[in-house]
């Protein structure tokens, strides 16, 4: 599904983060990248999702490689969660957070309604649908995130400290989120600090220190 | 060359403020594009970064482009240099009048350059000890020290609404601009948070708790701040008398 080929990645005017780096990510596991931090974890979600592009070497999404396309032909393919999920929030009520891209692809309205309709329903945010998103609490602002992203029906979501900020039960619910997208066969790579989130839901575990890949650990759940 | 921490902030300030200035009453290309070589020797002598003023402009560059055809079109007179049908798209007095816009343009970020290499705290100092009230002056630090940061933001937020399927090169031009208003409420919702974080750090700190302020650090003008300020005043005038000269 996502694969590095000798991909090597600095900032601008800084040293090479990643060197040669080779990778592949498999569509139907949960793999969670673990590591320290300022070790390459957001950087190397980012690499994977095209927010970021390689120096030299490709990284390819389905066979598409992030180099050559635009990102929001990625983002068709791809759902990405923001740590903080303000940052992708933009309509004034939950209902139209959720469908207004696809009133931007031109879709039938009735069709858009009924497309909302489904995902307000499946992550259990029909009583919020006509709330602002401001009012939200993290956990529901979190939920909104995916649910927006998830009317897109993208293969494979990359969350970013998805645990961060959340209280026991709303992990739970985020558990349960993680393990219903799992069941609709799509696959995830989740960037966590959370050793019970890893131990719960990893299938494969790649730890990052200082740039490099120190481990690549299958396991069952 | 001057080091950056030799130059106080106010010295600085005189010296934005003269080339900003002069570049808006100044309309010869030629003077203003001595005053773009100055201001440009002068960000480089304080230590400013020259590469990030030509980053910020190739941002710019199809701006600069509308803006030269569209002084083609609306300006009545001149020698028509590309006509297309009965649309005037480039005369000579067009690529003149846009060629001083962008030359304003390039002087005032240059000059706004050299404010970054001013340590925040002590512009405040700087414009304390010209008499401007605490407040004011502190806000406009936090104004310059949040402009990058919201920026950063911004760009931030265009990904994440690409990263929805959003390609913004392919909606129609009405449906873009209803887009661009999907962009403004996650930023205007991070700067309501943002300032109500700052107001209650500030308050914290107790912010205004006393009527008088004073501060354990003063600026001091050195010898190489009244040689800065004399010489600024100086080609101020200089470049301002030669312009009415000339026109």
């Amino acid at each position: 599904m996502i694969s590095f080929q000798d991909v090597s990645f600095r900032y601008p005017r800084s040293k090479w983060l990643f060197k040669q780096l080779n990778l592949e990510i498999k569509q139907n596991l949960i793999t969670f990248i673990a590591g320290p931090n300022g070790g390459g974890k957001t950087t190397l979600g980012k690499l994977m999702a095209g927010i970021l592009k390689p120096e030299v070497g490709t990284v390819l999404v389905n066979g598409l490689n992030t180099k050559d396309v635009e990102l929001a032909e990625i983002g068709a393919k791809v759902g990405y969660l923001f740590q903080e999920p303000e940052r992708q929030i933009f309509a004034a009520t939950v209902r139209d957070e959720i469908g207004f891209v696809l009133e931007l692809h031109e879709i039938k309205q009735a069709e858009i309604t009924a497309k909302v309709d489904a995902v307000l329903k499946q992550f259990q945010l029909e009583h919020l649908a006509n709330l602002s998103p401001l009012k939200l609490s993290r956990g529901e602002k979190q939920r909104l995130a995916i649910a927006a992203i998830m009317v897109n029906q993208p293969r494979f979501f990359i969350l970013d400290e998805p645990t961060t900020g959340l209280d026991q039960e709303r992990k739970e619910i985020l558990s349960s989120v993680i393990e219903r997208l799992q069941d609709e066969g799509i696959g995830m790579v989740i960037i966590s600090h959370d050793q019970y989130f890893m131990q719960r839901h990893a299938q494969q575990i790649i730890t990052v220190v200082g740039g490099e890949i120190v481990d690549v650990a299958n396991c069952s759940t | 060359m001057w080091q950056t921490a030799a130059l106080d902030p106010r010295t600085k300030l005189i010296l934005v403020l003269t080339f900003s200035s002069l570049a808006v009453f100044i309309k010869n290309v030629y003077i203003l594009f001595i005053l773009l070589v100055v201001t440009l020797v002068a960000v480089r002598a304080i230590g400013g970064d020259l590469w990030s003023i030509f980053r910020k402009l190739q941002r710019f560059i199809t701006i600069f482009v509308a803006i030269i055809v569209i002084q083609s079109i609306f300006t009545a007179h001149g020698h028509v240099i590309l006509q297309i049908a009965q649309i005037r798209l480039l005369t000579d007095i067009g690529l003149l009048r846009g060629v001083q816009t962008i030359l304003r343009f390039f002087i005032v970020i240059a000059a706004a350059v050299i404010m970054t290499t001013a340590n925040p705290r002590d512009i405040i100092q700087g414009l304390i000890q010209w008499k401007i009230p605490y407040e004011l002056a502190f806000m406009v630090t936090i104004a310059i020290r949040f402009l990058p940061l919201l920026q950063e933001e911004a760009k931030d937020t265009l990904t994440a609404l690409q990263l929805r399927g959003v390609n913004l090169k392919k909606i129609p031009i009405f449906k873009r601009l209803k887009t661009y208003s999907y962009l403004l409420m996650p930023l205007l919702v991070s700067v309501l948070m943002k300032s109500r974080d700052l107001s209650v750090a500030m308050e914290m700190r107790a912010f205004r708790a006393f009527p008088q302020r004073t501060s354990l650090r003063e600026l001091h003008f050195r010898r190489a701040d009244y040689y800065v300020m004399l010489l600024s005043i100086l080609f101020f005038l200089m470049l301002l008398f030669t312009a009415i000269k000339i026109s």
